[in-house]
């Protein structure tokens, strides 16, 4: 048993998944303030609408975005954005999985390249 | 690759756990990919705006000084050049709208009101130039007079953008194409033409192979 499966029940079952992670991280390159359309996230991140509306729900549970309906003359339109807690638990995941890696790279790597990246 | 670093093999199941070093890289290439998609492509705009420029006012000097091998009457130079910075800009306007689109709050006014300054801007020469040539400027005047506007607005809108967007290619842009106005305007007409032509559309270029070159490099 490798330190990485040791440690991985740690992580965030929410976020560490491949979807949810890419989703998270697309999510997270909005400004701060900004929401984007659900049919303009569909496209960016290559998913299919019911596979992006069952990812985003449960992302949505946790409380790391919000989904807000509301309309555009007369057709409805929904907008996804990073709640402050899910970029932190983004930001948190991040750190976790660089410290999951810093012994494992740190015995790995050469000590002229010290950088983690 | 070094034995003490297992990797899990790649899998397509959506909700299979990630190797941290994947779920790292995987986060890092999403980020900057959402990134690139949402904001409108530097070598794209500056590539068509330096070619309108280096063609456009290329054409305009020629029929100016009856130099070079094409000649066109000044009419069609005018149309030309007109049609070439039309193209330029229905290019900017389309692409700009496309990565912009779905996106609100913060960053898409800011676009918004970005793009409204160059109207604005483009729309105040137009007067100042109906109003100079109903004066009685003489063509002389008139000829540096629209470039030198033009290459103003243009300079000080990049250096803004340059400064709201922390981009040092796009403020570099914006100092380069005052000095090339600056210079073509000393010039004179028809000389400012050529200038404009070289310095302001060659820079057009050269930002656009810069910001090219360190896209692939980043």
């Amino acid at each position: 048993m490798t330190a990485e499966e040791v440690a991985l029940p740690d992580l965030d079952p929410v976020i560490h998944a491949p979807a949810r992670l890419r989703l998270m991280a697309g999510l997270a390159a909005l400004g701060d303030d900004d929401r984007i359309a659900f049919p303009r996230l569909q496209k960016l991140q290559d998913l299919t609408a019911g596979n992006l509306g069952a990812h985003l729900r449960k992302l949505e549970d946790a409380g790391y975005v919000a989904v807000e309906k509301t309309h555009q003359g007369r057709t409805p339109a929904t907008y996804v954005s990073l709640t402050r807690r899910g970029r932190q638990a983004l930001e948190d995941h991040t750190a976790a999985l660089r410290a999951l890696l810093e012994p494992v790279t740190a015995r790995a790597s050469r000590p002229d390249d010290p950088e983690l990246r | 690759m070094d034995a003490s670093t297992p990797r899990s093999s790649r899998t397509t199941d959506d909700d299979a756990p990630l190797d941290p070093r994947d779920a790292l890289a995987l986060l890092e290439a999403e980020h900057t990919r959402t990134q690139r998609q949402l904001e409108p492509d530097a070598r794209l705009l500056y590539g068509v705006w330096g070619a309108a420029w280096l063609v456009g006012f290329l054409v305009l000097w020629t029929s100016a000084t009856g130099r070079g091998p094409l000649v066109l009457p000044a009419p069609a130079a005018g149309a030309t050049f007109a049609l070439l910075l039309g193209a330029a800009v229905v290019v900017t306007g389309v692409h700009s709208a496309r990565r912009l689109a779905g996106v609100r709050g913060t960053s898409s006014t800011q676009g918004a009101m970005y793009g409204w300054a160059w109207l604005l801007g483009f729309g105040c020469i137009g007067s100042i130039l109906v109003a100079t040539g109903g004066s009685g400027a003489s063509p002389e005047v008139m000829g540096v007079l629209s470039s030198a506007l033009s290459g103003l607005v243009v300079g000080l809108l990049y250096l803004a953008g340059g400064a709201m967007w922390q981009d040092r290619a796009q403020y570099s842009l914006g100092v380069w194409i005052l000095v090339a106005s600056a210079a073509g305007a000393v010039a004179g007409y028809p000389t400012n033409l050529l200038v404009m032509s070289l310095l302001g559309g060659g820079g057009f270029l050269v930002a656009a192979l810069v910001v090219a070159v360190r896209g692939r490099s980043a």
